[in-house]
């Protein structure tokens, strides 16, 4: 509901400047601001699903269903490009098969946090006029063994992309703007950061 | 010299942070010090972002502020290379905060993405570098690929000795013979370009897809990316990514040149033979 009414809200703000957006080849620092925000909403959504998913406590049921739900925040043909330190060349995976991975990871018990420093790169327009940009987002990931001890962990740095797609809707008889943001590849790096 | 240690300690992360999704509860000056993305570096390097992570734009004060960008331009080299980290980068750095009029523009131009890769020619892996840069288009821009550059290629057209190449042409009366000589330019394979004009100039990234297409060449995976920056006056940088811990990593200048304008074309041509 909360989400429902913030995505009204920003219509409405949207539509406000769409007129004088349709001439204007930049963003204002505002817009892109309140862009920014929403995109950044998206990936909190995607960092829920992903501590969702890799832990032991979610059924299995319920772990698909979130799997879901993660899936419908990227692009249909979204890929995630995974490399760590010992192995450099890049793997690639759709987002489900990516996400099924994390479920069956074989460990007892599993921690999966997301540091607080976050980067949002400025938006671009792409040829045909949908805006890009790139939200860098850091992860630390423990694996536990049956006896609680701790055999695999590592930092990664999330670059994800962003589409920010301007779009209309009939709310009310009234040709409603606002703004699509959709997610797109994500590469996934290891750092040395511990 | 700017104690860069004490100004990337003295950071405060609140920008990066705001409406974070974070919950670790560790220390992450290392990763705000971290110059995380290229635009970032745009940025940092600008004084478009302030010392606390936070986006400035034309109407804050701070807005490429010269004084604020000198302290901020030495953290944006690598200080493990002495190329990078002396008297060169001071030299830089104030001539960059001097006038103050100088910056990297996005589209701006003259600035480029070497992508090193790994392909598969006649079963073997290869090096292949493949030079990209931004092209404005339709009602944006994207990368496009300016040039590449690979050894076997290279090794097509050797740049041969001027006495041996001066020995080989077609005298300027042989259309008089219905060029009857002409098979002199074919009589030896490995110097056919020598027939050509002086101005001629390998067009490598048309061989490169005439190997693609023909199958002879596959991309396998990229190994590392890296950029070339020619927009400052009398400069030319390099960036790469440092994977590394502490308070300088990231994307940082991994080798700075100076180099007058006029000297630049030259090179400014090896990445983009087009212009």
């Amino acid at each position: 509901m909360k989400k429902l009414v913030f995505a009204i809200a920003f219509a409405f703000f949207a539509l406000s400047g769409y007129q004088m957006f349709a001439q204007e080849p930049e963003l204002s620092p505002e817009r892109k601001q309140a862009i920014d925000s929403l995109a950044l909403e998206k990936v909190r959504d995607l960092s829920k699903y992903v501590k969702l998913i890799g832990s032991k406590n979610t059924p299995w049921s319920e772990a698909n269903r979130v799997i879901d739900r993660a899936e419908e925040l990227f692009a249909p043909d979204a890929e995630i490009g995974v490399s760590s330190l010992a192995k450099t060349k890049i793997e690639y995976y759709r987002v489900r098969q990516y996400l099924e991975r994390l479920m069956r990871l074989n460990y007892d018990r599993v921690e999966i946090d997301w540091y607080k420093i976050q980067y949002v790169s400025d938006l671009q327009r792409q040829p045909d006029g949908t805006y890009v940009g790139v939200i860098t987002i850091f992860q630390t990931f423990k694996g536990y063994d049956a006896e609680g001890r701790l055999v695999y962990q590592d930092t990664t740095k999330k670059d994800i992309t962003v589409y920010v797609k301007r779009k209309e809707t009939q709310i009310g008889g009234r040709l409603i703007g606002f703004w699509d943001v959709l997610l797109g590849d994500m590469r996934v790096k290891e750092t040395t950061h511990k | 010299m700017v104690p860069v240690f004490v100004l990337a300690l003295s950071f405060k992360i609140d920008a990066q942070v705001i409406g974070s999704l974070g919950d670790v509860q560790m220390d992450e000056t290392e990763l705000y010090t971290m110059t995380k993305q290229m635009s970032q570096f745009i940025n940092r390097f600008n004084y478009e972002e302030d010392q606390y992570g936070k986006r400035l734009y034309p109407s804050d004060a701070d807005y490429r502020s010269a004084k604020k960008r000198k302290d901020a331009l030495p953290l944006l080299f690598d200080l493990n290379n002495p190329r990078t980290s002396g008297t060169l980068r001071d030299f830089f750095v104030e001539d960059l905060t001097k006038n103050n009029n100088q910056f990297i523009e996005f589209l701006g131009g003259d600035w480029f993405s070497e992508v090193s890769a790994k392909f598969i020619w006649e079963g073997k892996e290869v090096d292949v570098s493949l030079i990209m840069r931004i092209e404005k288009d339709g009602l944006g821009s994207k990368w496009v690929i300016s040039n590449v550059f690979f050894s076997e290629f290279q090794k097509y057209f050797p740049q041969g000795e001027l006495s041996e190449r001066e020995k080989h042409f077609l005298h300027p009366m042989s259309h008089e013979l219905d060029f009857m000589n002409i098979y002199k330019v074919f009589s030896n394979p490995q110097i056919v370009e020598y027939y050509a004009s002086n101005d001629y100039q390998p067009d490598y990234l048309t061989l490169f897809f005439y190997e693609i297409k023909q199958g002879n060449l596959k991309f396998d995976h990229v190994v590392s990316v890296k950029f070339h920056i020619f927009q400052i006056k009398n400069w030319y940088f390099e960036v790469s990514w440092f994977n590394r811990s502490g308070y300088n990593s990231g994307w940082l200048i991994s080798n700075l040149i100076y180099l007058k304008d006029n000297e630049k074309e030259a090179l400014i041509k090896l990445y983009q033979p087009t212009k």
